[in-house]
C-alpha cells in the first residue's frame, strides 16, 4: 500500500492506470511459502524438517488453485505492461508449479539423508519456481531478465547444494560460468532491442520497432536473444552444460531443472520469438529447425553410450527438447497445442522416472545403469514405474508420451515440416532402443546375474519421514503417465484452450494462415 | 570548436582509451591482482562516460556499486585465496589462444560492420540532468515495479544461498532418523581439477621422508 | 594503472563546468570580467578560472588538517595532563608544519620486494577521493564549489573508492601485516558504508533532495529547533559511529592497531607517501565532521536565524551588510560545528578502548544495519503521518 501511495505522489499522471496486481497472486502464494520456510528454518533443523514440507505444499497448491482461477479471465496487462496472465502464461506457470511440487515431494528423503539443510533447500527451489513463473508471463525485457536471473541464480545454488560432493561443486561452477555468459549475451541483445525502440522495454514496443527497422542490428539482436533461449532449453549446440550439471547436481534438482526450467525456457521462446520477432519468422524458424534436428540427433545418439542413469536422462532431455521444438517451428494452432501438451506429459513421465531413480539411489547409493540389473526380483515398484515412464518417454502406445509425440509429429506433418518429422521419427526409434535396454536390464536378468547393488538390496520400508511423499509422487506420476494416454481428451482440450486463450499466439496463427494456404 | 566541446572530446578520448586498454589488460594480464585493479579502473572510466552523458546519478551509482562493492569483493576474494598453485599445463594452449582470439576478432568485425551500416537516430534524447534521479525513482515505482520487487527476492536468495554454500558446518547425521549421512549420495574424495597432479605428487613425495 | 587516476579528471572538470558552479556570489563572472579587462578572451578567462576552485579546496583541506593535527596534539596532551607541542610557534601552532616539512624531506623508500607501481598508486587513490568529496560541502547558501544534484550521494560513492587504495597499498607492500591491515580496512569500510548510507537516506527522504544545499535549507526554518538532530537522533548516532569507523579513528582504528598489526597498511610507508595517508585520514575526519554538521546540525545556520535577528534590528535581509554578515556567520558556524565534532572525536580517542575485529563487524552488521533500517522505516512512516514536521 505504501508503494502505491508513494507512486501516486511522484507520478500523478499515471495514477489512472491500474496495477492489476491480482495477476501475480499465484506467485505471491509461492513467495509467502518461501518466506515462511526461511522463518521456520530459524527454529532449527528438526523443526524445519517437520514444518517446511507442509508449508511448501500449501504454497504450491494454493498457487495452482489461483492459477486455475485465472484461466480464461479477462486479459489486462498488469504492472503497467510488465506482466500478462494469458492462458499461455497460466498453462506454463502451472507446469512449473507442478514440477516444483513433484520435485519437492520426491526430494525430502534425499535431502535429509545427504545431510544438507532442508529449509534453505526448499526456499531456494521456491525462488527458482518464482523466477520461472514470472518468466512465463513477463512482457518486458527488464522483467524477463530479472526473472531469468532469479531462476538461473537459484539453479546455480541448487546444483552446488551438495557441497561435500566435488562433482556438485564442479556442476555449479560450470553452470554459473556458462549461465553468466548466456546472461551477458542476452543483455547485449536486449540492449540492442532497447536501442531500436528508442527507450521502450515492453515486448510490444520491441515488436513494433522490429517491424520498421530491417537493419543488420535486428538480425544480431535475434541471434543473441535466440542463443539465450537455446541455452535455457539446452538445445544443441548450447547444451554442453547439461550433462555435467545433470550428473553433478542433486537428483531432485535435476528433476526440477529438466522440467520446470525447461518449461519456462519454452514460454520465453514463445513470447520472444512468436510475439516479438514475428517479422523475422523465416529466419528464426530456419535457425530453430537446425537446432531441433541437431538436438534430436545428438541428444538421442549420445544417450545410447551413457552408463550413468542421470547422464542418460540428461541427453534424453536434450532430445526431448528437440521434439518440442517441432511444435515451435510449425507455428500453427496444432503446433502450439502440441507443445503445451507435450510439456505437460513430459512433466509427469520425466518426474516419474526421476522419482524411481531417486528411490533407487536412496536404497543403493548408485545411479549406474548396470546396477539396475535384476531389480525386478527385489523391487517391483521401481521396476514397473521406471519401465512405464521410460516407455512413455520413448513414445510407446498407449502411454501419455505417445499421444504427445504423435500430436507433435502430426502438427509438423500438417505444416509440411517433413524433414523435422522424419528426423524425429528416426531418433524416436533410437531413443526407444536405449530406454528399452534399461528396462531389459531390470526385468530380464536372471537372479544370479543381478548386480552387487541389487544383491545387497535393503528391505523395503516406507515408514521413514519423506518416504511416503516420495511414494505418493511416484505412484501419481506413473498412474497419470500410464492412464493419461487413454484418457488424454481433457489434456487435449486444455492444450487447445491454452492456445485459443492467448491473443499473441492467435495473432501469429492468423498471420501465418495465408502463407500456409498459398 | 568551443572550449566546452573540446574539453568534452578530450575527456571522451581519454576515458575511452582508458576503458579499452584497461579492459584488454583485465583479460590479457597474467597477474590476476593487476587484472582486478584494472577492472576498477575500467568501472571508473565507465562512470566517467556516464558523467559525460550528463547522467550523474548513474555515474555515482556505478562508482558506488561496481567500484565500491563489486570490485572490492573481487579483490577480497583474490587476496584471501592468493595461493600459488601448480596448475596443470593445458594442452594446445597456443592454438586455443589463437582460436579464441580469432573468434573475438570475428565478433568484433561483425559488431563493427553492424555499427557502421546502421543509421542511428542521432542525437539521442535530451539528457535530464539532475531531474534524472526523480525520474528513475518514478520508473522504479511505476512501470518497473515488478522487476524492482523481484530483484529483492533475487538478492535475498543469492545472499542466503551464498551463506549456505560457504558455511563450513555440515550435518553429519540424518535429522529424522539420526543415522549417519548416506555416503552413497555424496562422493568421498575431492579431486583437484586444475592442479598439476604429477607436480603435486612429487612434492608430496619430497615431503615424506 | 596510471590511467586510473586520469579517470578522476572528468569528475573534476564536470564538477566545475559553467552552469554547475553556484551563481550566488558569482566570483567567476567578476573574475572573468577582470581578466577580460586585461584583454583575455572569455574562453581563456574561463580556462584560467577552472583550476581556482580546486586550488581553494586543496588549500582549505590542508589548512583544516594542520589545525586538526595541532588540536589533536594539544587536546591529547591536555587529556593526559601534559603540555604538548610548545616551542614551534606560539602554543606550538607551527608544529604541524614542522611535521609536514619533516615528512616532505624524508627519504622515499620502496621496499625491495614491493610492487612499486601499486605501492605508489595506493596512497594517491586513498587521498584523491577524499579531497574530491569537498566539492559538495556547503559553507553558505552559495558558498560551495559545486551544487551538484546528486550531492551527498556523490560523497558516499566517492568514499567507496578508498578501500581499493587501501587494498592496493596493503597488497603491494609485500608484508603480511600490511595485507591484513588493508583487508581489515576494506572490510570495515564496506561494512560501515551501508548503515551510513541508510542514515543519509533517512535525511534525504525528509528533505526530498540529495543536494547538500537543499538539505541545509530544509533545516533552517526555525533555527536550532529545526535541526535534523531532533528529528533524527538515532540517525545522527548511526552516522557519527559510521563516520568514525570510516575514518578509522579510535575506537575503530583496527586497521592500524599497533599491538596486532604494527601499523597496518601503512607499515612499509615512509616520507611523502606516508604523509598522504596521514593527510587523507585527517582530511577525511574534518570532512566527516563537516558533513555531520551539514546533515544534522543545520550546516551554516546560526542557532537563531540571522534573518530574524536582522528583522528584529530593523534591517532588510537583502541589505549588503546583512548579506556579508550572513555569509561570514555561515562559514564560522559550519567550521565551528565541525571542529566541535572533531573535538569530540579526539576526546573519544583517549576515552574509549579499541574494539576487537569480530566485535567491530558484529556491531556493523548485526546492530547498526538493522537499527538503520528501522530508522528508515520509522522516518518513512512519520513522513506520511506528519508531513509538516518530516518534510512531506
Amino acid at each position: 500500500m505504501t508503494l502505491i501511495g508513494a507512486y501516486a505522489v511522484v507520478a500523478p499522471t499515471i495514477t489512472s492506470l491500474q496495477l492489476n496486481a491480482g495477476a501475480i497472486a499465484p506467485e505471491m502464494a509461492v513467495l509467502i511459502a518461501l518466506l515462511a520456510c526461511l522463518v521456520v528454518d530459524l527454529a532449527g533443523e528438526g523443526v524445519a524438517s517437520r514444518w517446511v514440507p507442509p508449508i511448501c505444499y500449501a504454497g504450491l497448491l494454493s498457487a495452482l488453485v489461483l492459477l486455475a482461477l485465472q484461466w480464461d479471465a479477462p486479459l489486462e496487462p498488469s504492472f503497467l505492461g510488465s506482466f500478462l496472465a494469458d492462458n499461455l502464461a497460466v498453462a506454463f506457470r502451472a507446469v512449473v508449479a507442478g514440477s516444483t511440487l513433484l520435485s519437492l515431494l520426491i526430494s525430502w528423503r534425499y535431502v535429509e539423508s545427504s545431510g544438507t539443510p532442508v529449509g534453505e533447500y526448499a526456499a531456494i527451489l521456491l525462488a527458482a519456481t518464482l523466477g520461472a513463473m514470472f518468466l512465463c508471463g513477463s512482457t518486458d525485457l527488464i522483467s524477463i531478465f530479472i526473472s531469468l536471473e532469479t531462476l538461473s541464480v537459484s539453479s546455480y545454488l541448487l546444483s552446488g547444494y551438495m557441497k561435500r560432493d566435488a562433482r556438485s561443486a564442479e556442476a555449479a561452477l560450470k553452470y554459473l560460468l556458462v549461465g553468466s555468459a548466456a546472461a551477458a549475451v542476452f543483455l547485449y541483445g536486449a540492449s540492442l532491442l532497447y536501442g531500436l525502440t528508442g527507450g521502450g522495454t515492453g515486448l510490444d514496443a520491441v515488436a513494433l520497432a522490429l517491424k520498421t527497422s530491417e537493419t543488420p542490428v535486428t538480425a544480431l539482436a535475434l541471434v543473441f536473444v535466440l542463443a539465450t533461449v537455446a541455452f535455457k532449453i539446452a538445445a544443441v549446440p548450447f547444451h554442453q552444460w547439461t550433462p555435467d550439471v545433470y550428473e553433478g547436481s542433486p537428483t531432485p534438482v535435476v528433476a526440477f531443472l529438466s522440467v520446470g526450467s525447461k518449461a519456462a525456457g519454452f514460454a520465453l521462446a514463445l513470447r520472444l520469438l512468436v510475439g516479438c520477432f514475428d517479422s523475422f519468422e523465416t529466419q528464426w524458424k530456419l535457425l530453430f529447425t537446425v537446432l531441433a534436428i541437431l538436438s534430436m540427433t545428438l541428444g538421442n545418439v549420445v544417450a545410447l553410450a551413457q552408463t550413468s542413469m542421470k547422464r542418460m536422462l540428461a541427453y534424453s532431455s536434450i532430445g526431448q527438447a528437440g521434439f518440442v521444438m517441432i511444435g515451435l517451428v510449425c507455428g500453427t494452432e496444432d503446433g502450439f497445442s502440441a507443445m503445451v501438451l507435450y510439456m505437460a506429459a513430459y512433466l509427469f513421465m520425466n518426474l516419474g522416472a526421476f522419482a524411481c531413480i531417486i528411490l533407487f539411489s536412496l536404497r543403493t547409493g548408485s545411479d549406474r545403469i548396470s546396477d539396475y540389473a535384476g531389480l525386478y526380483q527385489k523391487d517391483p515398484l521401481i521396476t514397473l514405474g521406471l519401465s512405464l515412464c521410460l516407455l512413455s518417454l520413448g513414445g510407446i502406445p498407449p502411454m501419455l508420451g505417445f499421444f504427445g509425440k504423435i500430436y507433435l509429429f502430426f502438427a509438423g506433418w500438417a505444416d509440411h515440416q517433413y524433414l523435422l518429422v522424419v528426423v524425429g521419427l528416426i531418433t524416436s526409434v533410437v531413443s526407444i532402443y536405449y530406454y528399452i535396454s534399461v528396462i531389459k536390464m531390470m526385468v530380464v536378468k536372471e537372479p544370479q546375474e543381478a548386480s552387487d547393488a541389487v544383491k545387497s538390496y535393503p528391505d523395503i520400508t516406507w515408514s521413514v519421514a519423506g518416504m511416503p511423499s516420495l511414494r505418493t509422487a511416484l505412484v501419481a506420476c506413473v498412474l497419470i503417465t500410464a492412464v493419461g494416454g487413454v484418457l488424454s481428451n481433457p489434456l487435449f482440450n486444455w492444450a487447445s484452450a491454452t492456445v485459443a486463450g492467448t491473443p499473441m499466439l492467435q495473432r501469429a496463427i492468423a498471420s501465418a494462415l495465408p502463407v500456409a494456404l498459398g | 570548436m568551443s572550449i566546452a566541446s573540446t574539453a568534452q572530446f578530450i575527456c571522451f578520448a581519454a576515458l575511452s582509451i582508458t576503458l579499452v586498454v584497461g579492459a584488454l589488460g583485465v583479460v590479457l594480464l597474467p597477474n590476476i591482482v593487476y587484472s582486478a585493479f584494472l577492472l576498477g579502473g575500467v568501472f571508473l572510466s565507465v562512470a566517467g562516460l556516464y558523467l559525460l552523458l550528463n547522467a550523474s546519478f548513474v555515474a555515482a551509482a556505478q562508482v558506488l556499486v561496481y567500484v565500491g562493492a563489486v570490485n572490492v569483493l573481487i579483490l577480497f576474494a583474490i587476496m584471501l585465496v592468493n595461493k600459488k598453485e601448480n596448475l596443470a599445463a593445458i594442452p594446445g594452449l597456443a592454438l586455443r589462444r589463437v582460436l579464441s582470439g580469432a573468434v573475438c576478432a570475428g565478433l568484433f568485425a561483425l559488431l563493427l560492420r553492424v555499427d557502421l551500416t546502421t543509421s542511428w537516430a542521432l542525437p539521442g534524447p535530451e539528457p535530464l540532468g539532475d531531474e534524472a534521479t526523480l525520474r528513475i525513482g518514478e520508473h522504479l515505482f511505476s512501470d518497473y515495479l515488478l522487476p524492482f520487487e523481484l530483484a529483492s527476492v533475487l538478492l535475498l536468495m543469492s545472499m542466503i544461498g551464498a551463506i549456505v554454500l560457504a558455511r563450513r558446518d555440515v550435518l553429519v547425521s540424518d535429522v529424522i532418523t539420526g543415522e549417519p549421512v548416506d555416503q552413497g549420495l555424496i562422493e568421498k574424495e575431492r579431486i583437484p581439477l586444475l592442479l598439476d597432479r604429477s607436480a603435486l605428487e612429487s612434492s608430496l613425495l619430497e615431503k615424506t621422508p | 594503472m596510471v590511467p586510473a587516476l586520469a579517470d578522476l579528471t572528468p569528475l573534476i572538470s564536470a564538477a566545475v563546468t559553467p552552469g554547475v558552479v553556484s551563481p550566488g556570489l558569482d566570483l567567476e563572472s567578476s573574475f572573468s570580467a577582470a581578466l577580460e579587462g586585461f584583454g583575455f578572451t572569455p574562453a581563456a578567462a574561463h580556462l584560467l578560472w577552472l583550476p581556482l576552485p580546486m586550488l581553494l579546496v586543496l588549500v582549505a583541506a590542508v589548512v583544516g588538517v594542520l589545525v586538526t593535527v595541532w588540536l589533536e596534539r594539544k587536546i591529547s596532551a591536555a587529556v593526559q595532563q601534559r603540555i604538548g607541542p610548545e616551542y614551534a610557534g606560539a602554543l606550538g601552532v607551527l608544529q604541524p608544519i614542522a611535521d609536514g616539512l619533516k615528512l616532505l624531506v624524508k627519504e622515499d623508500v620502496i621496499p625491495a620486494k614491493a610492487d612499486g607501481l601499486l605501492f605508489t598508486l595506493g596512497p594517491i587513490l586513498v587521498v584523491v577521493p577524499v579531497i574530491l568529496s569537498w566539492l559538495v560541502v556547503p559553507f553558505g547558501q552559495h558558498l560551495l564549489i559545486s551544487n551538484v544534484g546528486v550531492g551527498i550521494f556523490l560523497w558516499i560513492s566517492l568514499s567507496s573508492i578508498q578501500p581499493i587504495g587501501l587494498l592496493m597499498s596493503g597488497y603491494s607492500s609485500n608484508n603480511k601485516y600490511s595485507l591484513l591491515g588493508g583487508l581489515r580496512a576494506a572490510a570495515q569500510s564496506i561494512s560501515y558504508e551501508i548503515p551510513l548510507a541508510l542514515a543519509v537516506l533517512a535525511i534525504v527522504m525528509m528533505s526530498n533532495s540529495l543536494s547538500t544545499v537543499d538539505i541545509v535549507d530544509q533545516q533552517n526554518g526555525a533555527g536550532i529547533l529545526s535541526w535534523n538532530i531532533w528529528r533524527q537522533p538515532v540517525g545522527f548516532l548511526i552516522f557519527w559511529i559510521c563516520a568514525l569507523a570510516e575514518c578509522e579513528r579510535l575506537p575503530f582504528d583496527l586497521p592500524e592497531a599497533e599491538e596486532e598489526l604494527v601499523a597496518g597498511y601503512q607499515t612499509e610507508y615512509a616520507g611523502m607517501k606516508f604523509a598522504l595517508f596521514y593527510l587523507g585520514s585527517y582530511i577525511n575526519l574534518v570532512l566527516s565532521a563537516l558533513l555531520v554538521s551539514v546533515l544534522y546540525l543545520g550546516g551554516w545556520g546560526f542557532p537563531v536565524p540571522v534573518e530574524w535577528l536582522a528583522s528584529a534590528l530593523g534591517l532588510s535581509p537583502d541589505a549588503p551588510l546583512v548579506q556579508v554578515i550572513t555569509g561570514s556567520v555561515g562559514i564560522v558556524m559550519t567550521v565551528l560545528k565541525a571542529y566541535a565534532l572533531v573535538f569530540i572525536a579526539i576526546l573519544l580517542r583517549w576515552t574509549t578502548p579499541r574494539v576487537r575485529i569480530d566485535q567491530l563487524l558484529d556491531l556493523g552488521w548485526k546492530f547498526l544495519l538493522p537499527i538503520a533500517l528501522v530508522n528508515l522505516l520509522v522516518t518513512a512512516g512519520l513522513k506520511l503521518a506528519f508531513p509538516a514536521f518530516f518534510g512531506g
